[in-house]
């Protein structure tokens, strides 16, 4: 017996309580260009200003890079099996038409459009989707630490049915892989980028069949897409599943946020797109001139430092974890560095990450209790007001990247309230990599975006994670052995309420244990001109252009 | 402005006169002292320079807010008694920070200085009094560091030595090196050959004695003038690398560190980047006047 669509349904029905609780986080302030503002008008270029490129790894390739902007980018040239309801977390049809999953969950049935070509003009066929697949299998076999490794997880083969059929078979449960079919990760290319190496797709050798095509990626510079003539098969989400409105969009990658929000407000960009969330005073001057600003969370892992429980790392004693945990102010972080609207982080998922469970309580500011949890460790003030063990100061370091430090200052300030000397070693983006391959840090900041709880396997998980040094300092021995059974359970779990509880039982062992610190809810904000309208926030808060229009 | 020319006249008159004796050294200095302190403008710099120096030196006779304290509900806010400069994105006393940032940019600008008058003083000296092949060497790499800009030069030493107060400080010296090392140089050259040089000499005093006691003394006068101005380049090229995040560790924070993190709020609260940087440019301002008063005068 197989499960019907409606099991997607089910399995998705988890996701529905956070992402409810995700359409009140996720608005617009000012005139709002995601509402009905007329008819479309077709024509002109849509100019976006990005967060810079990745310095330490330039790509656009969908399975490879993990780069929100190039996620966005990927949206809007490429399509996906699947795509996911911003509002209900339910999957529904795109290449794909219909899908059916086996009992024991190790194959997923995919039933295709037959009318869907590629923008060289090869036709979408089940072929296509083999090769995808296969190709990314292949391409963790190179480099095992590409990014698509979790959402592949326990992929065996996929088998041709006929011209508009796949059979999916897995070795062992993926129980996220359905909502992976909806992700840019898992985004269909055509054959002829497959042919291409890992390295030429990451440059820009790559051929979806979405709205858009990609005419040039300049890493660094710029990236410019031009509009898909005959398109003709969006996803039900999209207002229209036609051609796209806009004649093209142009990427540029501004380093400043100042500069970005001055473009905007000077009519210079249609779209201020940051990494982080456009401050107080930004959104007041973008509304003043007449824009406004959208905002919705972003699914996956919150703003989070993640300890070095190393042996001999002050962190490895689990006292001093929870009082630190009790030591940061989440509210005042939220309001102080983002403004008073802004939400406190309140798990150590966002809230719009299906079986995000709250847990404000657990992460309640307590100044007294970690001033006691310290001296029931051992820790006693000084006369310098800081705490010391056998002659030891209590001081934690932590890389940060001046631009973006603010907040760990403010950190900083709450934590000497305690005793915690927390030192801010500035790096650049670059040096990162060396800081964990030496473990020379206490806690790192860190953060992923996926509408699925499974994805913090990427920071946590040795087996998958991104930065191996990081996931294996991140937990003791036992704890990781207790993590990762934990994991697995999760990724083997086909019913999705049994399923949100083994990530329910994951977030309780974590703030249990003080494993994770996070510090705020990741708010995707972008400053709109008030000419744009039509634009759509994906599940996961990527930007959708489809159905994007501007008023001549 | 009769007297104040008068005064210039007879400086410079007496100055011009040969002053080998004591007494005529020290009148000549009691001379020049009281034609600088007719001019208003020198006396102004002056005293903001003090200002500057003592307050970085004792930040806390002028403020007694913490640069450091957070206080979330008083962020952004404008100038006003309380807060002189106003306050930062986090509530921190800005005029507080820009005190003790004082102390950060001052101790790296006079370490860069100090690294320039030794090693420029060094290599000067060496070169302009040993001639030959050293002296060709010598100038021959100065060449090559003149040719690099100099903001380019402590950035390269800054990547490669790391990030902080002291790299920054080193970086700054060396890229002024050159500068002192040529100023040095010619005016060795030209102290070398006057005749009491030459009298020592053939008197039989040892070369040592001879660049220590006679040179030296006389030929410093001009780096000490270029130490002031570049004093002010210094300050100046500090602040940039702070500016760009090669600085201090955070929470301290340089000048430059200051007027960096305001620009993000350029628009909405300009003080934050404004006034910072009006205090800089009023040092150096200060600095490069003073400098040149006293070349003035003193010619």
């Amino acid at each position: 017996m197989t499960l019907s669509r409606r099991f997607a349904t089910l399995a998705s029905a988890t996701a529905v309580t956070a992402l409810l609780a995700a359409c009140s986080t996720a608005g617009a302030t000012g005139t709002d260009p995601t509402e009905d503002a007329g008819d479309p008008v077709s024509g002109g270029t849509l100019d976006v200003a990005f967060f810079p490129d990745n310095a330490a790894f330039a790509c656009v390739d969908p399975f490879q890079t993990y780069w929100i902007e190039h996620r966005t980018v990927i949206r809007n040239f490429a399509d996906s099996l699947t795509d996911q309801d911003p509002e209900t977390g339910e999957l529904v049809p795109w290449l794909a038409t219909d899908w059916q999953v086996s009992d024991d969950g190790l194959s997923y049935t995919f039933d295709l459009r037959d009318d869907v070509t590629f923008s060289d003009g090869t036709a979408f066929t089940a072929d296509s989707v083999k090769l995808a697949f296969d190709s990314g299998a292949a391409t963790l076999e190179q480099l095992p630490t590409a990014y698509g490794a979790v959402y592949l997880a326990g992929y065996d083969s996929t088998e041709v049915v006929d011209g508009d059929t796949v059979v999916v078979h897995f070795s062992t449960p993926n129980s996220a892989f359905l909502q992976g079919t909806s992700t840019t990760n898992l985004a269909i290319l055509a054959a002829s980028s497959y042919q291409a190496t890992p390295e030429e797709r990451c440059l820009g050798d790559v051929v979806g069949s979405g709205p858009f095509v990609l005419e040039d990626y300049s890493p660094g510079e710029k990236t410019v897409l031009t509009k898909r003539e005959g398109y003709d098969w969006g996803s039900e989400l999209r207002e229209h599943s036609g051609e796209a409105y806009l004649d093209g969009i142009t990427f540029t990658y501004v380093a400043e946020d100042s500069v970005r929000v001055g473009q905007l407000t000077s009519d210079a960009i249609d779209i201020a797109w940051p990494r982080n969330p456009i401050s107080e005073n930004d959104t007041a001057l973008i509304q003043s001139s007449g824009d406004s600003v959208v905002s919705r969370s972003l699914p996956g892992p919150a703003n989070t430092y993640y300890p070095n429980v190393a042996d001999g790392k002050i962190l490895a004693d689990e006292q001093v974890r929870l009082a630190l945990q009790k030591a940061i102010d989440r509210d005042s972080y939220a309001s102080t560095i983002f403004g008073t609207e802004y939400p406190a982080v309140t798990s150590i998922y966002d809230t719009t990450t299906p079986s995000y469970q709250d847990h404000t309580d657990d992460l309640a500011y307590d100044a007294d209790g970690a001033a006691d949890l310290l001296d029931e460790a051992g820790w006693t003030l000084g006369d310098d007001g800081y705490r010391y063990k056998d002659g030891q100061k209590l001081t934690l370091s932590t890389p940060v990247i001046a631009q973006f430090s603010a907040g760990d200052q403010l950190i900083q300030d709450q934590l000497k309230a305690v005793g915690i000397d927390l030192e801010l070693n500035v790096i650049t983006q670059a040096q990162r990599s060396e800081v964990l391959a030496a473990g020379d840090y206490d806690l790192i900041s860190t953060y992923y975006t996926r509408a699925d709880p499974g994805v913090i396997q990427w920071i946590v998980d040795a087996r998958y994670a991104g930065s191996q040094a990081q996931a294996v300092n991140a937990l003791t021995a036992d704890q990781t052995a207790e993590v990762q059974a934990l994991l697995d359970r999760g990724t083997t779990t086909l019913d999705a309420t049994a399923r949100s509880e083994v990530y329910a039982e994951l977030q309780d062992y974590y703030l249990e244990h003080a494993l994770a610190f996070p510090t705020f809810e990741r708010v995707q904000t972008a400053g709109v001109s008030a000419a744009v309208h039509g634009f759509r926030f994906t599940s996961e808060s990527f930007g959708d252009f489809a159905d994007t229009w501007i008023t001549p | 402005m009769t007297t104040l020319t008068q005064s210039r006249v007879t400086a410079a008159a007496r100055a011009a006169a040969p002053a080998r004796t004591a007494t005529g050294r020290s009148a000549r200095r009691r001379a020049t002292a009281r034609a600088l302190l007719r001019r208003p403008g020198f006396l102004i710099a002056l005293a903001f320079t003090g200002f500057v120096i003592l307050s970085a030196l004792v930040p806390a006779w002028f403020t007694s807010a913490d640069p450091y304290a957070t206080a979330p509900a008083d962020k952004l806010l404008p100038p006003s008694a309380a807060h002189l400069f106003g306050t930062d994105e986090l509530g921190r006393d800005l005029f507080s920070r820009v005190l003790h940032g004082g102390a950060l940019t001052i101790q790296a600008t006079a370490l860069a200085i100090g690294i320039a008058l030794v090693g420029g003083l060094g290599l000067g000296v060496l070169s302009g009094f040993v001639g030959g092949w050293v002296d060709a060497l010598v100038m021959r790499a100065v060449d090559v560091l003149l040719a690099i800009p100099g903001l380019l030069l402590a950035l390269a030493i800054v990547t490669a030595v790391g990030f902080g107060t002291v790299p920054v400080a080193v970086a700054v010296g060396v890229g002024i090196i050159p500068g002192f090392a040529r100023t040095t140089r010619a005016e060795v050259l030209r102290v070398k050959t006057l005749p009491y040089v030459e009298a020592a000499r053939t008197g039989g005093a040892p070369w040592g004695r001879v660049l220590l006691r006679h040179v030296l003394p006389n030929s410093w006068g001009p780096v000490a003038v270029l130490a002031v101005l570049d004093f002010g380049a210094a300050i100046i090229a500090v602040a940039a690398l702070s500016f760009l995040g090669f600085g201090a560790e955070p929470p301290a924070a340089e000048w430059g560190t200051l007027i960096s993190a305001g620009r993000n709020y350029l628009v909405t609260s300009p003080w934050l980047s404004l006034l910072p940087g009006l205090f800089v440019g009023l040092l150096v301002l200060a600095l490069n006047h003073l400098a040149r008063t006293v070349e003035e005068v003193g010619r």
